[in-house]
C-alpha cells in the first residue's frame, strides 16, 4: 500500500493505506483527530467537514491519494479554549448547538465561508450551509452565530 | 466551600426528616474514590425505599451532582448545575454532574417522556436545599429557580474535544462488525466457522485491529439466510384496525390507552351534527445524527459498556439477561449520543459490542453505519387515527370518540371542554420495527384531534381560533391563543395560507400559528412560525427556547416529507440522500413567546412543541396542494 504525507493541523504525519481510504478513517481511527464525526458516509450530512487548504470538504467522500501535500485543518487545530476562532467563540456565546455532534463540521463549514464572504447575508449562510444537518434543529442560532463571527471579525480589523 | 461546614453539615443532618437518610465521610467504593474524600448527600425519591447518592462534596468544594438520566443535548447538565449552585451560591463552574453510570448514579428512570424537569431536576434541587439548609441552620427556603448557565459541555464541544460513544477508544481495543441479512426480515441459516468471526443464534459478527480489518472479515464470510418478505404499506395500513384488540379501562400507565369522559352513546343521540374522519400517519426515522456506537469490555464475568443510551438502567438488565448474569455484574456508562430522540432506548449495539467483546478477550467497538441505523433499529410507528364528533345546538363540540390504531396513547385526552368523551388505543401488530419517538403518539393523536377540529370550524364557517376559545376552559391555552394570534396577526391574515393548533401537552399549553409559502412552483416551505408555549416556570429560558426551536423543526420534516419506504425485500431510503430531514433551507422565520407562571410548576418541555406542527400546517395547506392533507406526511414529494 502506498505511503501518504499529510499535513494536518500543521504538522506532518506519514500514513501507509489503501488509495481509496477516506481522510475521515485515517482522521479518527489512524490519528486520533475525532472532532471530524461520522454522520453518513455518503457527504451529505456535513458532520465529517475539515478545510483542505482553506475550502470545506467532506472528508468522508474525500480519498486519502486526494489530500496528499495540500494543508488540512480539523477543528483540533482551528482554535484552541485560550483562543477560539471567532466562529468557535461565537457558537459558544449563543449556544448554537444541543447535542453538538454537527458542530465541528458546521463551524469549520461556517469558517470557511467567513473566509470567502467576510459579511454574509443570512441567505447566504443558509445556502453556505445547507450540505450540514443539524438533527437537534439549531439552524437559527446557528445563523445567528455565523453572522456574529462576520461582525467580530470586521471588527477585529 | 469551608472544610467547617463539612461538620456543621453532620451536627445538623439528625433532624432534617426523611428526605436525607443518611451521609458519610467514609467511601468505600473504588470508583467513589475518584471524586475525592467528601461529603455525600444522599436523598431519596418521596416514599421510595433505596437510599440514592445525589450529591457529593470534594474538601476542595467541587459539588459532583449524581442522576441515572443522560444528557442528549436537551440541557440536563445545564439545569442540573443551575439548580446546585445557585441555593449552595457556589459558581456554576464548582458543579460537575455525572450522568448515567449504573454503577455510581440512582436510577432516574430512562431519559424520556419529558420527565427531567418536572420530576429528576425537583429532586435534586431538594437535595441541594437540604444541604444549604443543613449548612446555615435554616430551613430552606424554596427559591424561584430562574437561572442562565451557560452551556456546560460548549467549549468541549466548539473545540472538537467532545467525546461521543463513536470516539471512544481504548487500549487493545479491537472493532466490531455485525452481518446483517440481506432482507429486513433475515433468518441465519448457516454460516463458516473461522477466526475472528462469532456467530450465536441469529447473530453473526467479526472483529478485527482496525476498522478496515474488520470490514475486510465482513466481506469474506458469506451466511446463508433465510428471508421473509415485508408487506406493502398498503397490506401494514389494511391489517392496523383487523390485528388490533380494544384497551381495557386501567391499561397503559402514565399513558392511559383509554380515557372516557361522560357517555358517548348519550351524547351522539343528542347531537345535532355528526362528522367523521379518519387520518394516517407514517413511519419515520429518528436519524440522530450519530449512528449508535458502543465499546464493551468484559473483566472475567463483569461486563462493561459505554454507550449512548437513552436508558442505561434498562439496558444492564437487557445486557445481563442476554449473558445470564446478575445485573449486579453488568456496568453501563452512559457517553452523551450525538442526538437520540426516542430512538436510542434499547441495548442493540450495546449487546453486538458485548458479544462481540467476549469473544475477542479485548475491548470492542461497535460503530453502526448510517444504513445500519435506518434499517437495523425502530422507528416511529405508523398507524390510524380515527375521530368521531358531535355538535349541540349552539354548534359546540357534545362529544367526541377517538380511536388510534397502532400508533399510541400519548396526549389521546383532548384539551377541549367536550361533555362526553372517549379516547382509545387500540395496539395492532406492525411489520417493522417500532418504538419510542419524540413525543410518542403525540403528534398522530394532536395531528389528527386538530385538524378534525378544523374540519369542524370549517364546516360551521367559523373562525378556527374562535371555535377553540368557545370549547376551551383552560384559561392558560386560550392566553397561549390568544396572545399568539395577536402577535402572528391572525385576524388579518385572512386568505392567506396560514393555519393553527394547539395543545395541552404534558402539562404544557401550547399555540402554534403557520403561514406557508411556495417559494418556487411545487415547492411548499414554512415561512414563518409563531408559537406560544407555557410550561409553568420557566427554569432555563435559553434552554427552553433552543428546545422548542428544535422541536418545531423537527416537526417540520415529519410534517411534510420524511417517510420510510419500503419493497417487499428492504427499507429503500435508509441513507441521508434519499430520507430528506430539515435542511437551513426548509427553516422559517420563528418566533417564540414563553408564558411566565413562576407560581406553577415547571413541565418538561423537550417534545410538546413537535405536536402542533403538522395539524397547523395541513390547516394552512388546505386547498393549496393536491394530494390529501389527513396523511402523514402532507408533501411527500417535495424537494428541495
Amino acid at each position: 500500500m502506498p505511503a501518504y504525507v499529510l499535513r494536518i493541523n500543521g504538522k506532518s504525519h506519514q500514513v501507509t493505506c489503501d488509495p481509496q481510504t477516506p481522510l475521515l478513517s485515517l482522521l479518527r481511527d489512524t490519528l486520533g483527530l475525532t472532532g471530524a464525526k461520522y454522520g453518513c458516509g455518503e457527504g451529505q450530512c456535513g458532520a465529517c467537514t475539515v478545510l483542505l487548504n482553506g475550502e470545506a470538504v467532506q472528508s468522508c467522500i474525500t480519498p486519502a491519494s486526494a489530500v496528499a501535500g495540500g494543508a488540512i485543518t480539523t477543528i483540533e487545530g482551528l482554535g484552541t479554549p485560550e483562543n477560539l476562532h471567532p466562529v468557535q467563540r461565537a457558537f459558544l456565546d449563543k449556544a448554537a448547538f444541543q447535542c453538538g455532534f454537527c458542530t465541528p463540521g458546521m463551524i469549520l463549514g461556517a469558517a470557511a465561508l467567513l473566509e470567502k464572504t467576510p459579511n454574509p447575508t443570512p441567505d447566504q449562510v443558509k445556502t453556505a450551509l445547507e450540505g450540514h444537518i443539524c438533527r437537534c434543529g439549531t439552524y437559527p442560532r446557528i445563523v445567528d452565530a455565523v453572522r456574529m463571527a462576520a461582525q467580530v471579525r470586521r471588527d477585529a480589523r | 466551600m469551608p472544610v467547617d461546614l463539612k461538620q456543621r453539615y453532620r451536627a445538623d443532618t439528625e433532624g432534617l426528616g426523611c428526605d436525607v437518610q443518611d451521609y458519610r465521610f467514609e467511601i468505600t467504593r473504588r470508583e467513589l474514590a475518584s471524586l475525592g474524600l467528601g461529603l455525600i448527600c444522599t436523598v431519596t425519591r418521596v416514599h421510595a425505599a433505596p437510599v440514592v447518592t445525589r450529591l457529593h462534596v470534594a474538601p476542595d468544594g467541587i459539588v459532583t451532582v449524581m442522576t441515572g438520566k443522560v444528557e442528549l443535548g436537551q440541557g440536563l447538565r445545564n439545569m442540573l448545575v443551575g439548580v446546585v449552585a445557585d441555593p449552595l451560591r457556589i459558581q456554576p463552574e464548582g458543579v460537575r454532574v455525572l450522568t448515567c453510570d449504573t454503577d455510581l448514579c440512582p436510577d432516574d428512570g430512562g431519559t424520556w417522556g419529558s420527565l427531567t424537569t418536572p420530576e429528576t431536576v425537583p429532586l435534586i434541587q431538594q437535595a441541594a436545599l437540604r444541604l444549604r439548609a443543613a449548612l446555615d441552620e435554616t430551613d430552606g427556603v424554596i427559591p424561584k429557580i430562574h437561572f442562565e448557565v451557560r452551556p456546560v459541555d460548549g467549549l468541549a464541544i466548539v473545540t472538537g474535544a467532545h467525546k461521543f460513544p463513536s470516539d471512544l477508544a481504548m487500549p487493545n481495543m479491537q472493532y466490531g462488525r455485525v452481518l446483517r441479512g440481506p432482507a429486513y426480515k433475515s433468518k441465519l441459516i448457516a454460516a463458516p466457522q473461522r477466526k475472528g468471526v462469532v456467530r450465536d443464534g441469529d447473530f453473526i459478527g467479526v472483529f478485527g485491529k482496525t476498522p478496515a480489518e474488520a470490514a475486510q472479515l465482513a466481506r469474506t464470510v458469506r451466511p446463508k439466510w433465510a428471508t421473509e418478505p415485508l408487506p406493502s404499506k398498503a397490506e401494514m395500513f389494511a391489517r392496523f384496525k383487523p390485528k388490533s384488540v380494544p384497551p381495557k379501562p386501567g391499561e397503559g400507565g402514565r399513558y392511559p390507552a383509554l380515557i372516557v369522559n361522560g357517555d358517548i352513546a348519550r351524547g351522539f343521540s343528542q347531537a345535532v351534527q355528526r362528522h367523521e374522519s379518519s387520518y394516517t400517519i407514517a413511519n419515520i426515522a429518528h436519524v440522530p445524527l450519530e449512528p449508535r456506537a458502543a465499546v464493551a469490555e468484559w473483566k472475567g464475568e463483569r461486563l462493561t459498556v459505554w454507550s449512548g443510551t437513552q436508558a442505561p438502567f434498562l439496558v444492564r438488565k437487557e445486557l445481563a439477561n442476554a449473558f445470564r448474569i446478575p445485573e449486579t455484574s453488568v456496568r453501563v456508562i452512559s457517553v452523551n449520543p450525538g442526538g437520540a430522540f426516542g430512538g436510542k432506548q434499547r441495548g442493540e449495539v450495546d449487546l453486538e459490542a458485548a458479544r462481540l467483546a467476549r469473544a475477542a478477550g479485548t475491548p470492542v467497538k461497535v460503530a453502526w453505519s448510517r444504513e445500519e441505523e435506518f434499517t437495523a433499529s425502530y422507528c416511529r410507528p405508523a398507524g390510524i387515527v380515527e375521530v368521531a364528533s358531535g355538535l349541540d345546538a349552539n354548534q359546540n363540540i357534545l362529544v367526541w370518540q377517538h380511536r388510534n390504531y397502532n400508533s399510541g396513547a400519548s396526549s389521546l385526552r383532548p384539551p377541549y371542554a367536550i361533555p362526553h368523551y372517549s379516547c382509545e388505543f387500540h395496539r395492532s401488530e406492525s411489520p417493522v420495527r417500532q418504538g419510542s419517538y419524540r413525543s410518542l403518539a403525540a403528534v398522530a393523536n394532536t395531528f389528527a384531534r386538530e385538524s378534525h377540529v378544523n374540519e369542524l370550524a370549517d364546516r360551521l364557517h367559523m373562525d378556527p381560533l374562535e371555535f377553540r376559545l368557545r370549547n376551551l376552559e383552560d384559561v392558560r391555552l386560550k392566553n397561549c391563543l390568544e396572545r399568539g394570534a395577536e402577535v402572528f396577526g391572525w385576524r388579518r391574515s385572512r386568505g392567506a395560507a396560514v393555519g393553527l393548533a394547539c395543545n395541552i401537552e404534558k402539562d404544557a399549553r401550547l399555540a402554534l400559528f403557520v403561514e406557508m409559502e411556495e417559494p418556487k412552483p411545487g415547492r411548499i416551505k414554512v415561512r414563518r412560525m409563531v408559537f406560544v408555549f407555557d410550561v409553568g416556570n420557566i427554569m432555563h429560558p435559553d434552554g427552553l427556547l433552543n428546545q422548542a426551536q428544535g422541536a418545531l423543526l423537527m416537526g417540520i420534516g415529519g410534517a411534510l416529507f420524511e417517510e420510510l419506504t419500503w419493497d417487499a425485500r428492504h427499507i429503500t431510503n435508509g441513507r441521508l440522500s434519499s430520507y430528506r430531514v430539515p435542511r437551513f433551507s426548509d427553516m422559517p422565520e420563528i418566533r417564540i413567546i414563553l408564558m411566565s407562571r413562576p407560581q406553577i410548576p415547571g413541565a418538561g418541555a423537550g417534545e410538546a412543541p413537535i405536536t402542533v406542527v403538522a395539524p397547523a400546517i395541513a390547516a394552512a395547506l388546505k386547498g393549496r396542494v393536491k394530494g390529501d392533507l389527513d396523511s402523514l406526511p402532507l408533501a411527500p414529494g417535495v424537494r428541495t
